[in-house]
């Protein structure tokens, strides 16, 4: 009989820990929940406010022949798409928000998501004057989109040459699905 | 035990980092801009000293042989409480540090103090020892940032200092001061080779200093003696 | 299918290193990578470890966590748990079927609840929104790529015994100043990917 109790309390009292922690956990959770989606929410719309400014966006469906990099497109208001892409950077997924207007020029891109090396391809994601100076780059680009090093005019960044061809990548993918669209 | 020798063996003498050698791979890892180091500092002190409290007050009642596991739940507690408190609060510094803010469950600092420290002692030693180690952590972040940041960058307190609307901000954007010229930096010291490096190196400062001073103190003692 | 298997198993044995570029398992690392004997048992259990915990915990995220809407803040407590529990089970399991690997491997068990190597995997695995079998590709190759880093690491630190290095630098910290270089090394694999 005391074997059991032996093998019964230990579990009984890591349970009893484990349920303390959960409940604390969903109530914390219920606060915060809908500050983090509104939060994610928020820099989404930021994100397509700074590649092309207008006073909404219409989510578009994408048909089932569409490239696996484009994620999701929307209409702006007042002409031009505003397409989110993720390509595969040098340390794994680099997602970016891409605006379009409706001549097929790229308005401006914004990285929301990528885990480049720091200091060197995260430069592109961050609002420094050289991130904002290489991204500024790609307004106004038609067509393919390339670095110099494959014949394009994009300069790469330092250090960061896979980066900045998955970045031109993606451009050229979201003008590409665009002209489907438009 | 008297506060004031918690304090230096935190900072100093029994420095998680640099001496218990402990808590290495977030160190490494987050030390590139002062916002983070801080962000990941404050953040561990305040998981550990919760931590120590709480394991410190059931003590008595946790079974030895699930004594780990027991430890490992409440530490995730906290840390996922931070986690989603940063999330809605600090949005910016949780997506700097990533994948790290989880995983200070399996920083040995932690799990390290539950096991040496308050499982067995008082719960406001435990607080105190919680405060002070996470201090020291702290400290040895913060100057990893400072020395990667400002060679490697060339700045000082990126994404803390110097916002545009505030002189301490806390979304990030703060372009911090500017000590060397853009493009003169070594740029290879926020790369992880940077983050190897300065830590082998404080190591290597921190273990001169403190044989000096115990040479220091035995040579006093045999002055005394004779 | 084949190419993402690929470039995970590629991203995580080579270009995005578990210890050499992502910092993950550097305590473990340092601490059995002094003799290659050592060091090789450990990778073993980081190896299956991992590979298991990834397979479970993917498991129990969509099967459990996600139904009772519980992922946002249920994610790290149950994956350590589960992690501490497999762990523990795999102790008890090798101690009756085969003595002999676990007195190879035994004392390295219980460090790898500790290893952020095997919390790390499982939650990018997460973050990344992985399916089942990329989940386990990545764990199983993680692993791999941690044994690459250590027996590597430790064939070096072998002959570290006998260099001539300043005092100071004695332990750890010449360890790690000899790791930045195994890092910059690791470097120069960063972007490679195979063409799809």
């Amino acid at each position: 009989m005391k074997k059991v109790i032996d093998f019964v309390k230990p579990a009984a009292i890591l349970l009893l820990v484990a349920a303390v922690v959960a409940l604390v956990l969903g109530m914390v959770d219920s606060v915060t929940r809908d500050r983090i989606a509104e939060i994610a929410e928020q820099t989404k719309t930021n994100a397509m406010q700074a590649v092309l400014p207008a006073a909404s966006y219409e989510q578009i469906e994408l048909g089932a022949e569409t490239p696996a990099d484009i994620n999701e497109a929307y209409a702006a208001e007042g002409g031009g798409w505003v397409v989110q892409v993720t390509e595969t950077g040098s340390q794994g997924a680099v997602t970016l928000m891409v605006g379009v207007d409706a001549d097929l020029a790229c308005t401006g891109i914004s990285v929301t998501k990528s885990s480049e090396t720091a200091g060197l391809g995260a430069i592109a994601s961050q609002q420094s004057d050289a991130g904002e100076a290489f991204r500024s780059q790609f307004v106004g680009q038609t067509g393919t989109v390339a670095v110099t090093k494959d014949g394009g005019i994009i300069n790469a960044l330092t250090g960061a040459t896979i980066t900045s061809r998955a970045i031109s990548t993606g451009v050229t993918s979201a003008i590409a699905l665009c002209e489907t669209l438009g | 035990m008297n506060a004031k020798k918690q304090l230096t063996e935190g900072l100093i003498t029994n420095n998680p980092v640099l001496v218990q050698q402990i808590g290495l791979c977030a160190t490494m890892a987050i030390s590139t801009s002062l916002f983070n180091g801080i962000g990941m500092g404050l953040s561990v002190l305040i998981i550990l000293t919760c931590c120590n409290v709480v394991i410190s007050a059931i003590r008595k009642i946790i079974p030895g042989q699930v004594r780990l596991a027991i430890f490992v739940v409440v530490i995730a507690g906290f840390v996922t409480i931070v986690d989603l408190l940063l999330q809605a609060f600090i949005p910016a510094l949780s997506s700097a540090l990533g994948v790290f803010i989880p995983l200070i469950v399996v920083n040995c600092i932690i799990i390290g103090r539950a096991e040496a420290f308050s499982s067995k002692e008082g719960v406001f030693l435990s607080f105190r020892d919680g405060v002070f180690q996470g201090l020291g952590y702290t400290c040895v972040l913060v100057l990893m940032c400072l020395v990667r940041e400002l060679l490697g960058s060339g700045t000082i307190g990126g994404g803390l200092l110097n916002g545009a609307s505030s002189f301490i901000t806390l979304d990030g954007t703060g372009a911090g001061f500017r000590i060397i010229p853009e493009g003169f930096g070594a740029g290879a010291l926020v790369l992880p080779f940077g983050g190897f490096l300065t830590l082998g190196c404080l190591m290597a400062v921190m273990q001169y200093a403190l044989r000096k001073s115990n040479e220091k103190k035995a040579r006093k003692e045999k002055e005394v003696k004779e | 299918m084949f190419a993402s298997i690929v470039t995970i198993s590629l991203a995580a044995i080579l270009t995005n290193n578990f210890i050499f570029s992502q910092f993950l398992g550097i305590c473990p690392f340092l601490g059995v990578s002094n003799k290659m004997s050592t060091a090789t048992g450990m990778s073993v259990a980081v190896i299956f470890v991992m590979t298991m915990a990834s397979a479970i915990c993917w498991v129990i995220n969509e099967f459990l966590l996600i139904p009772f809407g519980v992922a946002g803040f249920m994610q790290t407590v149950a994956y350590i748990l589960v992690i501490a529990v497999l762990v523990q089970f795999v102790e008890m399991f090798l101690k009756k079927a085969i003595p002999a690997l676990y007195s190879a491997m035994g004392i390295f068990l219980p460090l790898i609840t500790t290893n952020c190597a095997v919390l790390g995997v499982v939650l990018l695995n997460t973050q990344n929104s992985y399916g089942f079998l990329e989940s386990v590709i990545d764990g199983f190759t993680g692993g791999i790529g941690f044994t690459v880093a250590i027996v590597l690491f430790a064939s070096v630190r072998e002959r570290l015994e006998f260099a001539d290095y300043p005092k100071a630098f004695e332990g750890f910290a010449i360890c790690l100043v000899t790791a930045a270089l195994f890092a910059l090394a690791f470097m120069g694999f960063s972007g490679m990917k195979i063409p799809v």
